[in-house]
């Protein structure tokens, strides 16, 4: 089997879905975060024998990683809504995302993207980060400043590179294939040495376009990009990819 | 330049800014509770950082320091705001500081230890116990669930089980008793870690690059950093030598988790099987050398330094 695991509000991941069941993918399982919490039953091993996972979930249907070829992971959080209120629901909230770490590294390739330690699916990197690692990736890049005095409260709004109303596009990287516009091939080039540097195949990279002197500049990074940005042809290679391991579905 | 960042009252801190003194090696303190006299700027041209830094009352380029030893506290807790309001001007201020400065060392030249985002394995233990098998170390054998009947069978086939917080949190080792197992069907609220118990020496082991501080602890209790709670004694502590190929490994496994500095839990069994439990990203030495007159801090020190 292979698994679409996402929030039950991410539309990209639900069109990526559709898309991946159209082209075949048979049988690809839907697991919302949510099923996961919710009268789910789990049993995760580590061990002599490496690590194992059977979540049998309210629906009865039962997720083995033996048996499962491969993923899509969209996960970006453990949805915990029922034991709100609870006493030790922040305790709670810090063990179910421990669980949910190791459960996904347990999860066989291919996958996309697989947990790290700072997320659940792919690295989630500062801007700084993301713009230095663009420049050792050979993308071109503004110039970043930040300072105790800026006036932002990161937990309400997000940094950005550029401007606010500044022109963007976005591509996505899927391995050693870029989707989008077409550009240079040394932005192509940067962008797939970006994904490949920060470990996250599936990566959506906002860039920069039609400034006079600097005609593509990295511009922001996301390894949860809207995956119907890359369109069918997105679909396909991801198709191509997940089916690698075709011979462990049952 | 070495710039140690936290309290300089906590007693690593205070130990590691002692050895640099004695090596006479210059370093500046960041207090954090000084917070309101400094200031920092972080910019990235082309992928080189830089900025300045202004504590003390002087102003220092980042380029100046080549190590950076870092102990920060949420400033939340921090006493001089303990009482701030939320939207006090000083909790902002602290948020783009010490953000500021935290940016800076994830991506400097600078040694720095430890790094933020290498020290999130060890927010899951089973995760980091995934990466801990990769470098030839035993794990125990862990089951989480939140299934009574599996954790029965758990422990009918390994006797002796202990269980503990799956995260960083609440993360004292018990044993599993008679009187726990009658109220097991709490675990269907929230999944729980249980571990099969494995006899033999409890061992931590320090590592600072490639240098290695191995401690034996000896107690009866199951958690031992609890010991005079759970067992009613104090732990004893003392320094012993790992064969170089466990040496190795353990340097390798701190390497490989991206960590200058760690505290790895190991414990070696009878048949000299090597567990390993835990790598702890900001390990607490100062007990350690404290009880043993293991060189830790200096060798913290040295590595700062370059040397």
């Amino acid at each position: 089997m292979w698994l679409m695991i996402c929030s039950a509000q991410d539309t990209s991941a639900l069109w990526a879905y559709q898309g991946l069941l159209a082209r075949g993918l048979h049988p690809l399982e839907l697991v919302t975060a949510e099923m996961l919490t919710l009268n789910a039953k789990w049993e995760h091993t580590v061990g002599v024998n490496g690590a194992n996972f059977n979540v049998t979930l309210a629906d009865g249907r039962v997720i083995d990683n033996r048996l499962v070829s491969g993923v899509v992971n969209r996960l970006t959080h453990v949805p915990l809504d029922h034991l709100a209120g609870a006493p030790d629901f922040e305790y709670a909230q810090q063990e179910y995302s421990a669980l949910f770490m190791s459960w996904l590294k347990a999860l066989p390739s291919p996958i996309f993207n697989g947990v790290q330690s700072h997320g659940l699916s792919g690295a989630w990197r500062h801007v700084s980060e993301w713009v230095w690692m663009a420049a050792q990736a050979g993308l071109p890049t503004p110039s970043y400043q930040q300072s105790s005095h800026d006036g932002i409260d990161e937990s309400q709004q997000l940094r950005r590179i550029v401007p606010a109303g500044t022109p963007t596009t976005m591509v996505i990287t899927l391995g050693d294939r870029v989707f989008g516009p077409n550009m240079p091939a040394q932005i192509g080039n940067g962008c797939k040495e970006l994904a490949r540097i920060s470990q996250t195949p599936l990566l959506g990279i906002e860039l920069t376009v039609g400034q006079a002197h600097v005609p593509w500049s990295f511009a922001g990074a996301t390894p949860m990009p809207d995956l119907r940005l890359g369109g069918e042809p997105l679909l396909d290679e991801l198709a191509r990819r997940l089916y690698v391991n075709r011979r462990r579905s049952n | 330049m070495i710039l140690l960042c936290g309290i300089p009252t906590e007693t690593p801190i205070a130990l590691v800014r002692e050895a640099l003194e004695s090596n006479g090696t210059r370093y500046v303190v960041l207090n954090q509770r000084k917070y309101a006299s400094m200031k920092m700027s972080l910019e990235i041209r082309a992928g080189k950082p830089s900025g300045k830094l202004q504590l003390n009352g002087d102003s220092y380029s980042v380029d100046d320091f080549t190590g950076v030893f870092t102990r920060l506290m949420d400033y939340h807790h921090l006493p001089e705001l303990q009482n701030a309001p939320a939207d006090s001007p000083d909790l902002k201020f602290c948020c783009n500081l010490f953000d500021t400065l935290t940016r800076w060392a994830e991506i400097s030249p600078a040694r720095v230890v430890n790094r933020v985002a290498p020290m999130g394995s060890n927010f899951s233990k089973p995760f980091q116990a995934q990466l801990i098998k990769r470098y030839g170390f035993e794990v125990p054998e862990t089951l989480i669930t939140n299934d009574p009947e599996l954790v029965r069978a758990f422990r009918a086939r390994y006797g002796r089980v202990i269980y503990k917080s799956i995260s960083g949190v609440r993360s004292i080792v018990q044993t599993l008793t008679d009187d726990d197992m009658t109220r097991i069907d709490n675990i269907r609220w929230c999944p729980t870690q249980f571990q099969a118990f494995v006899e033999g020496t409890n061992v931590r082991v320090h590592t600072i690059g490639d240098k290695v501080f191995a401690t034996a602890i000896n107690t009866e209790a199951t958690d031992y950093r609890y010991a005079k709670r759970q067992s009613g004694d104090h732990a004893e502590l003392r320094e012993v030598e790992l064969v170089d190929d466990l040496a190795e490994m353990c340097v390798n496994l701190a390497a490989g988790l991206g960590l200058a500095f760690a505290g790895i839990d190991l414990k070696i069994t009878p048949e000299n099987d090597v567990y390993c439990f835990e790598v702890n990203p900001s390990p607490a030495f100062s007990y350690y050398e404290s009880q043993t007159g293991q060189p830790i801090s200096r060798a913290v020190a040295e590595y700062l330094s370059g040397q």
